[in-house]
């Protein structure tokens, strides 16, 4: 019923553990199931500089699909800028993985996570939200 | 709102009990198939079919978190699929201790009760609340308490399963 590739990132995920939520370059992202204590917890550090994702971690406690979905995305995460990462949809993980249908809304969740941990960097870093074009600097 | 219709009360949030048992038994004895025995088999299949809505009616309005569900479901204002964002960071705290828990370490189970019994506190506060505002909308019939209910609804049935997935692990874990 599980792919390879999620019982790979199951039994190995990458990225597991947590950055400093304090730093002002680190973006947090916490995500729910709606129907059961299941979370994921997905944070960025990202490059001021360079406004490229230098790391990414995460925890995640639910099911397979969910623990891999998440330790896809801090792979894809890291060495992307903002931008790209925000580029990346639940779509891409569900291809990746070979997620049964049954199974999308953990890469939903990933998604979320992903997109609440940008926003969460963003608002730390006095990023504009959307239109930049319209802030005062 | 059929169910509504079915046991002849009001379109209300908040229903009397014990008005409501007198009504379900009244109809029910109207409608019971019994009486209907020497009945043509249209009329036979129609005490049939009363008598099962009138089940699944007093079933569900007898119970206010059902009834709630049933009265906002029938607005359009079915359960939304997010979990309530403020509570994220207890429950991710509350699975660290019961990843422990699962390892055999039981020094996590006094975080996990107190954990548990603040989420019993907290379902109670929300049912308290939900009581309030279905008052206040009966009166008022303002639409935005509706959506205030529709929220405390989902945030009642995510700390309540919260509740029993703790309980069956606590249980489950025990000290030997």
């Amino acid at each position: 019923m599980y792919s390879d590739k999620v019982i790979d990132h199951y039994n190995h995920p990458r990225n597991v553990g947590s950055l400093d939520k304090a730093d002002p370059t680190v973006g947090t992202g916490m995500v729910g199931a709606p129907e059961c204590g299941d979370v994921m917890k997905l944070q960025i550090k990202v490059n001021p500089e360079t406004g490229i994702i230098d790391d990414a971690k995460f925890k995640t406690f639910g099911c397979g699909s969910a623990i891999a979905s998440s330790s896809l995305a801090t792979e894809w995460l890291r060495g992307k800028t903002v931008d790209e990462a925000l580029a990346i949809k639940n779509t891409d993980i569900v291809t990746e993985l070979s997620l049964p249908p049954v199974k999308i809304h953990c890469s939903v969740l990933a998604e979320d996570a992903i997109k609440a941990a940008i926003t969460d960097y963003k608002k730390k870093a006095g990023v504009p939200e959307t239109v930049p074009a319209k802030a005062h600097a | 709102m059929r169910f509504y219709e079915a046991l002849d009360v009001p379109p209300r949030l908040a229903l009397d009990p014990e008005d409501l048992k007198q009504r379900f038994y009244g109809k029910s004895r109207l409608w019971h198939p019994d009486r209907f025995a020497r009945a043509s088999p249209e009329e036979q299949q129609k005490a049939l079919e009363m008598t099962s809505v009138l089940n699944d009616a007093f079933r569900t309005l007898k119970d206010p978190v059902q009834r709630a569900e049933y009265f906002l479901g029938e607005r359009g204002l079915g359960p939304t699929k997010h979990a309530p964002a403020e509570l994220l960071e207890e429950v991710f705290e509350m699975n660290m201790a019961l990843e422990e828990l699962r390892e055999g370490d039981q020094s996590a189970r006094p975080q996990l009760e107190a954990a548990r019994n603040r989420f019993e506190q907290l379902l109670a506060e929300i049912d308290h609340g939900l009581y309030d505002m279905s008052i206040r909308f009966d009166e008022a019939q303002d639409e935005s308490l509706l959506h205030a209910i529709r929220s405390g609804l989902d945030r009642r049935r995510y700390v309540s399963n919260l509740i029993r997935d703790v309980d069956k692990e606590l249980n489950v874990h025990l000290p030997n």
